[in-house]
């Protein structure tokens, strides 16, 4: 078995989703046209979409048991495909929705990779949070029935695109680390050896001699989370907490000021131009 | 060292939801939209920053990621303000109704006529009158019958 086959045949799998995946979005984004022509793009997006998953998921990691590949596929398909559905769906009631489905994969995904406390803290502070903010927000704001501006996009092509063109880089380099360290870890030990005039060994490739403390797989997970955060990051933490108190008071004054003469753009938008 | 397939596998999908969320932000023109297109974003960047932290064994990347949480309860808090704002001025929640703080070389954004809409048309199941027809509160008829 030639390695160098086996990764182009993975690169030309990845190539191929990455486009399956923007031609999905492209399709799926609102365009204005409406009647039959959407309803048949959406469902043509939507099955491009399902191939570019499964493209995914084929090029992905075999992970060691069944039970721990199969938790982590449903965790990450539902936070995709919430994503997904979040970025397309034209009402932004839904929308909102969607994005808390999406919030539920990511607090799975986090658990699956050992973090527990984020996982429970990310669905507690946003979908408990921040999620319903948005969702007061929406239902102050909303105008009667489907606005305009949700049922057309800017350049949905070149966003597309774009979007692809980011995520095919990313996983491009993704791929690249796990080629082996010739590849991801050379360059900096060669530059460092340059510098330093004799061979050095290579950095830490065991953990550390005191990561029965630091690894945050070992036990008495969230308790040592707290001593890091409130030992190494305590004035990060006092930081924080200024700034939410900032960002508290500015939004009361910001919101109790009335608004002024309108803009001569919104007197043209309000006058149908 | 390279990485365990799991953290590779997290990365993947921290990626993923970074390009969905990029192509939100570019692509769609309401104010909220765009704000949950940036909050998924922040959810990319979290996942892949748990995976390091998986990586390298030690607790910076969950550190951040609680950092991460807090600025975008901030953000969020402050976003918001602007929106109603926006929405008190301008009656929309439309990013194109802001345009005039565009590029003076960038072109105006002018809407087309769209077709109708069928998502607008809803069906009703039509059930039996039953009983006497109440008076009927003219003031009812004011009120904003859609949130």
């Amino acid at each position: 078995m030639s390695p160098d086959g086996g990764l182009s045949s993975t690169g030309s799998l990845l190539a191929v989703a990455v486009g399956c995946a923007a031609a999905s979005l492209w399709l799926l984004l609102p365009r204005g046209e409406g009647g039959l022509r959407e309803r048949a793009a959406s469902r043509f997006g939507m099955l491009l979409g399902a191939v570019a998953l499964a493209l995914f998921v084929a090029t992905g990691r075999r992970l060691g048991g069944v039970g721990e590949e199969a938790v982590f596929l449903i965790v990450a398909l539902v936070a995709v495909i919430g994503g997904a559905a979040t970025v397309v769906t034209r009402s932004p009631v839904y929308s909102a929705i969607w994005f808390a489905l999406a919030l539920a994969g990511v607090a799975g995904v986090l658990l699956v990779l050992g973090a527990q406390f984020l996982g429970v803290a990310t669905i507690v502070v946003y979908a408990g949070a921040i999620l319903v903010m948005f969702l007061f927000v929406l239902m102050l704001a909303q105008p009667t029935g489907m606005a305009s501006y949700d049922r057309v996009s800017n350049e949905p092509l070149l966003s597309a695109v774009a979007g692809a063109v980011l995520l095919g880089l990313l996983t491009l380099f993704i791929g690249r680390l796990s080629a082996g360290p010739d590849e991801c870890c050379a360059v900096p030990s060669r530059a460092a050896a340059l510098a330093g005039g004799t061979p050095r060994p290579p950095v830490a490739p065991e953990p550390p001699a005191d990561s029965a403390g630091r690894d945050p797989l070992a036990e008495n997970h969230v308790a040592r989370l707290g001593g890091e955060l409130f030992g190494r990051h305590l004035l990060a933490v006092e930081a924080a907490g200024v700034l939410l108190l900032v960002a508290l008071i500015g939004s009361i004054a910001i919101v109790s000021r009335t608004p002024p003469d309108e803009p001569a753009d919104a007197a043209a938008w309000r006058a149908g131009a | 060292m390279t990485p365990a397939p799991l953290v590779l596998n997290g990365l993947v999908v921290g990626a993923m939801l970074f390009a969905l969320g990029l192509v939100g932000i570019l692509a769609r023109r309401n104010l909220i939209v765009m704000f949950l297109s940036a909050e998924l974003m922040l959810q990319g960047v979290s996942v892949s920053l748990v995976s390091w932290s998986r990586h390298h064994g030690d607790w910076g990347g969950h550190v951040l990621v609680i950092f991460v949480l807090t600025v975008a309860a901030c953000e969020a808090a402050l976003a918001l303000v602007f929106v109603l704002q926006a929405f008190a001025r301008t009656g929309r929640l439309d990013a194109a109704a802001w345009q005039s703080l565009r590029e003076s070389v960038l072109p105006r954004v002018v809407d087309r006529e769209l077709p109708a809409s069928d998502a607008a048309v809803m069906v009703f199941p039509r059930l039996t009158p039953a009983g006497v027809e109440p008076e009927h509160d003219p003031d009812a008829a004011l009120e904003r019958e859609h949130v």
